[in-house]
């Protein structure tokens, strides 16, 4: 092979090989995280730096966590669907709405408190300054959706405007 | 004036290997010009001949390959890390499940 065409081919396996190495390299605490049974919990781990031995109490109230969490969900849908029922029928009993309505915002109320106290308990299995982060960013994910509910509340406004 | 072209005489002379350069000129005009991949070709022969532009070349290659490979990846991993939170925000928010 002829000394020029075989510079190319070095530079262009350089290349190649430098890219998949790096990739590789790069990818590999991911792809691990991603192989494991439950990957948002490696996810978490890995984000909030936790031990092995935190890791392993956080995985066991996940677990803890999660039945309670169906169960008030089944009851909120066996509200919904009595609700729907009750407003399906021809004089709709507004009475019974308002209880059914009540009822079913109470294991709402439930609901929310339940995953409150999951993420306090979260957060106290980890080192203080990393259970606080942990606790300020789930909250703004999850119980704090009203400043999302204002947000559109606003768009929706400047978009009647216009 | 065919009075005139007849008298008319010339005197300068010729420049030296007159004669020589021209058929030169002509044997130029007649050979076909190389093509791009000849050019090319003959270009890398002279750039990779001299060892510190190989050595650039390849080094450059692989820096650039190292460099496409680090983006690609922190892209991916970003990619991934978002989904994995969504994955855990919905696993423990049965609000956010049908979003």
């Amino acid at each position: 092979m002829k000394r020029p065409a075989l510079i190319l081919l070095i530079g262009l396996f350089a290349a190649v090989a430098g890219y998949a190495t790096i990739y590789h390299l790069g990818t590999k605490q991911h792809r691990q995280m991603l192989e494991n049974p439950a990957p948002e919990l490696a996810w978490l781990k890995k984000e909030f730096q936790l031990g092995d031995t935190e890791f392993e109490r956080i995985a066991k109230l996940h677990d803890g966590y999660l039945p309670r969490c169906a169960e008030l969900c089944r009851q909120i849908a066996r509200e919904n669907t009595e609700l729907r029922q009750l407003l399906s029928v021809t004089n709709v009993d507004a009475r019974a709405v308002e209880a059914k309505l009540k009822a079913a915002g109470d294991l709402r109320v439930q609901c929310q408190q339940s995953m409150f106290n999951h993420f306090l308990e979260v957060s106290r299995q980890m080192p203080p300054a990393r259970g606080r982060r942990y606790l300020q960013w789930i909250e703004q994910r999850t119980l704090t959706p009203e400043q999302d509910m204002a947000r559109r509340h606003d768009e929706h406004k400047a978009m009647g405007h216009h | 004036m065919d009075k005139t072209l007849q008298e008319w005489r010339v005197t300068t002379p010729l420049p030296p290997r007159f004669q020589e350069q021209v058929w030169q000129r002509i044997e130029r005009a007649e050979t076909p010009s190389p093509s791009l991949a000849e050019v090319m070709r003959g270009w890398f022969a002279a750039a990779f001949a001299r060892p510190a532009f190989a050595i650039a070349y390849v080094s450059a290659l692989l820096v650039a390959g190292l460099v496409m490979g680090f983006v690609q990846a922190g892209q991916k991993t970003a990619r991934w890390d978002r989904q994995l939170e969504a994955r855990y925000v919905q696993s423990i928010d049965p609000y956010q499940r049908g979003q």
